[in-house]
């Protein structure tokens, strides 16, 4: 890490003119909070030379009032008591610097979170008038800071080589920025390698892998370690250290097809990588793009593992494949013919407690995976097309066909005869063993809620289970990156209009299926979203982190080396001899480049000689101090009111 | 669930909360817009290894009636600063014991990003321990 620069010295003696800035966020906080009696509240407040309110200060004349106000010199700290801080920190901060304003002269009061959405009524207005009281004690005393500048290595780690991670890698790759592509298995292609032709277009899945494939084997810019995995991870924004080892048994069989050669199922082989072995990435960037599981259902939901002819989609659109020298007749699989066929929609989606079945590890997907609908409907067609013969039931809870060009197919599939029938989520359909002499292995019997509750039995000599999108297994990198997952396990992007493909861990990005269900256009998008990122980031060559590290004030301190002992990164302080009027002394000395921030020095100086910028103990004790104090609102001696969660 | 009192001087509650998992955790419980009494106050921090015992006493004697430090637990950033605060955490329920001060207003718990029902659990507890040593204040 480069010796981050420091440009301007804190100015601390110039007198503080507190702006604070009250949201009503349209409503989230101004239905609880009375947030005119806070702004009233808040201008008796010393030090605060203006309080405001606006409906949503995220606005551009929201944030225009501060930079008004500090063009016109009234203000030079600022306090916004708006939503939670990882949503709107930057943007105000970015606000102020534009006015010309310090961005570290500013703090945060979380008024939506943790007071209107927790609390209501008078409490919730007292609460929220100690809050800002509170910050406009600790934003007194701030001083300006310049932020912490260390170079980024513009290069970016993709891992994951499916679809998504081959169009950010390529998208990097052209936008100059080197890429190391790491893939777990030797083929690149992932989930879309096990579809034939991809909806609504009727694009072929093996074109679309070997297009992207070979675009990436060939790109001078990008090295693809295939059969690999991460297997360590350290660092910080802009430069990122990722260990890749091989993944033991990860090789293709000997002779089953030749690099660069598509494998259905499986995607294009990677020519084997001359490193080998465990090799060592430095890396500005990381985009995640490790994909999805499909659901596997449980032995016996709706007779799979105890039934041959019960399938999954996935499986079955491998058996068909593209229905090559299957026209006019019946379909046959395993050369056995289907006549009659059902699709089971909602398998291992949307499931709901109480009705459906934890797994084993008590988890249930109560998420739609968006895809299954559009892709049962679209092999529907195709089987109906090509076969006429066969006929096909779908038994479905909701048709989800979102997108573009999908409603279409679904049109088309009443034209192809497909013959719909509407489940309840508590009555799914029954699958049993055919009668004897029907003709027909197995049967499903369904409560029909188009024919008004009619049950239905329909003999079929084919179950497919229309199965969902799970997490891809990722529990080892979720521990090692220390991941967000969200309460349906995918990923976690830090907002979903804000920030979309973006972590709260600076410089990791989001691309595809990691993060949701998507399809493979869906995929596409949130690839060259993350891409597009992740170049901005690395653009200027260098990232600017937050200055909040730790600062000896010399004067104070007495050398007594109680902070080296105390610092939990050894060699970001040490003890030094230095000049201080005409007589050498020693006195710690920090490096910010390796300075934690944790403020583990802080607590053991005897001196007080050491704090964190940006969040000095002095300014905890000023925050506590107005928390306790009646000056903003008293006390209104216990009103118990039961709120209802 | 919770009940929404009007805080009084003695039964606020100070939450230190790691920036990187109980911040974020709070935040969570307010997206989940899942109640619990306002007495309790978010102070968002790095690590809390950076308060010295002096601060927890201080709060105390401002009229602070519990601290709940939510801390990462073992997803700490910070190798060691979880060690080094527990241990620093013993003195400071020495110093509570000798100034008369029941050592359950303060307590060191894990909380992480979405630990929804831990972390009002906790300010459920604290709310209670609070409430039993320091009774509410009579409404005139």
């Amino acid at each position: 890490m480069s010796e981050p620069q420091r440009a301007k010295a804190p100015d601390a003696g110039e007198q503080a003119k507190v702006g604070v800035y009250i949201c009503y966020c349209g409503g989230n906080i101004s239905d609880h909070v009375d947030v005119e009696k806070v702004r009233e509240r808040m201008e008796t407040v010393p030090g605060v030379a203006v309080a405001r309110t606006n409906m949503f200060m995220c606005s551009d004349p929201g944030q225009e009032l501060i930079m008004e106000d500090l063009r016109q010199g009234r203000i030079n700290r600022v306090v916004v008591a708006s939503c939670a801080p990882s949503l709107h920190e930057s943007t105000f901060r970015s606000a102020i610097a534009r006015a010309g304003g310090n961005p570290y002269q500013y703090e945060h009061a979380n008024i939506r979170e943790q007071v209107s959405w927790v609390h209501h009524g008078q409490a919730a207005t007292d609460k929220a008038s100690r809050l800002i009281a509170a910050a406009t004690g600790k934003a007194r005393t701030l001083t300006p800071l310049e932020p912490l500048r260390v170079t980024a290595r513009r290069h970016a780690v993709v891992i994951g080589g499916g679809i998504a991670g081959m169009r950010a890698a390529l998208d990097l790759a052209d936008m100059g920025v080197r890429v190391a592509l790491v893939e777990k298995t030797p083929y690149l292609g992932g989930g879309v390698s096990r579809l034939v032709r991809l909806a609504p277009t009727g694009e072929d899945a093996a074109h679309l892998v070997t297009t992207l494939a070979r675009r990436i084997l060939e790109h001078p810019g990008i090295t693809v370690h295939a059969g690999s995995a991460v297997t360590t991870f350290g660092g910080y924004v802009g430069n990122f250290t990722l260990g890749v080892s091989p993944v033991p048994g990860a090789c293709a069989p000997a002779g089953e097809t030749w690099p660069g050669g598509y494998v259905p199922g499986k995607g294009v082989l990677v020519p084997p990588s001359p490193d080998g072995g465990a090799i060592t990435l430095e890396t500005g960037v990381v985009v995640l793009a490790t994909g999805f599981a499909s659901y596997i259902p449980r032995p016996g939901e709706y007779g799979f593992g105890e039934n041959a002819e019960v399938v999954t989609l996935p499986d079955l659109i491998q058996k068909i494949g593209g229905l090559e020298g299957q026209r006019g007749g019946t379909l046959v699989i395993d050369g056995r013919p289907i006549r009659s066929m059902a699709l089971i929609h909602c398998v291992g989606s949307r499931q709901i407690p109480g009705i459906h079945e934890e797994d084993a590890n008590g988890h249930l997907n109560e998420h739609c995976s968006r895809v299954c609908c559009t892709s049962a409907i679209n092999t529907a067609n195709a089987i109906r097309e090509a076969c006429p013969q066969t006929s096909v039931y779908e038994l479905y809870r909701d048709i989800r066909t979102y997108g573009r060009g999908q409603e279409e197919l679904y049109a088309k599939a009443s034209g192809n005869r497909v013959v719909f029938m509407r489940f309840g989520a508590d009555q799914a359909p029954v699958v049993q063993r055919g009668a004897p002499g029907s003709g027909h292995p197995l049967k499903v019997t369904v409560t029909d809620q188009l024919t008004f509750g009619e049950e239905l039995e329909v003999p079929v000599d084919l179950v497919v289970l229309a199965t969902g999108m799970e997490p891809g297994p990722v529990a080892d990198l979720v521990e090692m990156l220390k991941l967000p997952v969200g309460a349906d396990r995918f990923l976690l992007e830090t907002h979903p209009k804000l920030r979309p493909v973006e972590l709260p861990i600076a410089g990791i990005f989001l691309a595809g299926t990691c993060q949701a269900p998507m399809d493979a256009g869906e995929t596409c998008n949130a690839a060259s979203a993350a891409a597009v990122k992740a170049v901005s980031l690395l653009s200027k060559g260098y990232v600017e982190l937050d200055p909040f590290v730790a600062e000896v004030d010399v004067r104070r301190c007495t050398g007594t080396g109680a902070c080296v002992q105390a610092c939990l990164n050894p060699g970001a302080i040490a003890l030094e001899t230095m000049d201080i009027d005409g007589r050498p002394v020693t006195r710690a000395r920090v490096t910010p480049a390796l300075c934690l921030g944790c403020g583990a020095c802080v607590a053991v100086c005897p001196e007080n000689a050491i704090d964190i910028n940006g969040w000095t103990l002095a300014q905890y004790e000023a925050m506590v101090d107005m928390i306790v104090s009646d000056a903003v609102c008293q006390d209104s001696g216990a009103v118990p009111e039961t709120v209802g969660a | 669930m919770g009940s929404q009192t009007g805080a009084t001087a003695q039964d606020k509650i100070l939450l230190l909360a790691t920036e990187s998992c109980a911040y974020p955790g709070a935040d969570s419980v307010g997206q989940a817009h899942a109640s619990y009494p306002a007495n309790v106050y978010v102070l968002k921090v790095k690590a809390p290894v950076l308060f010295p015992e002096k601060f927890y006493l201080d709060c105390f004697r401002k009229g602070i009636g519990g601290i709940i430090i939510m801390s990462c637990g073992e997803e700490c950033p910070y190798e060691g600063a979880y060690k080094a605060m527990a241990k620093r955490l013993d003195r400071v329920y020495e110093l509570m014991k000798e100034e008369g001060l029941d050592i359950r207003r303060l307590r060191l718990t894990a909380i992480c990003t979405v630990c929804n029902r831990a972390f009002l659990n906790e300010v459920n507890q604290m709310n209670q321990i609070v409430h039993e040593l320091s009774p509410p204040v009579q409404a005139p």
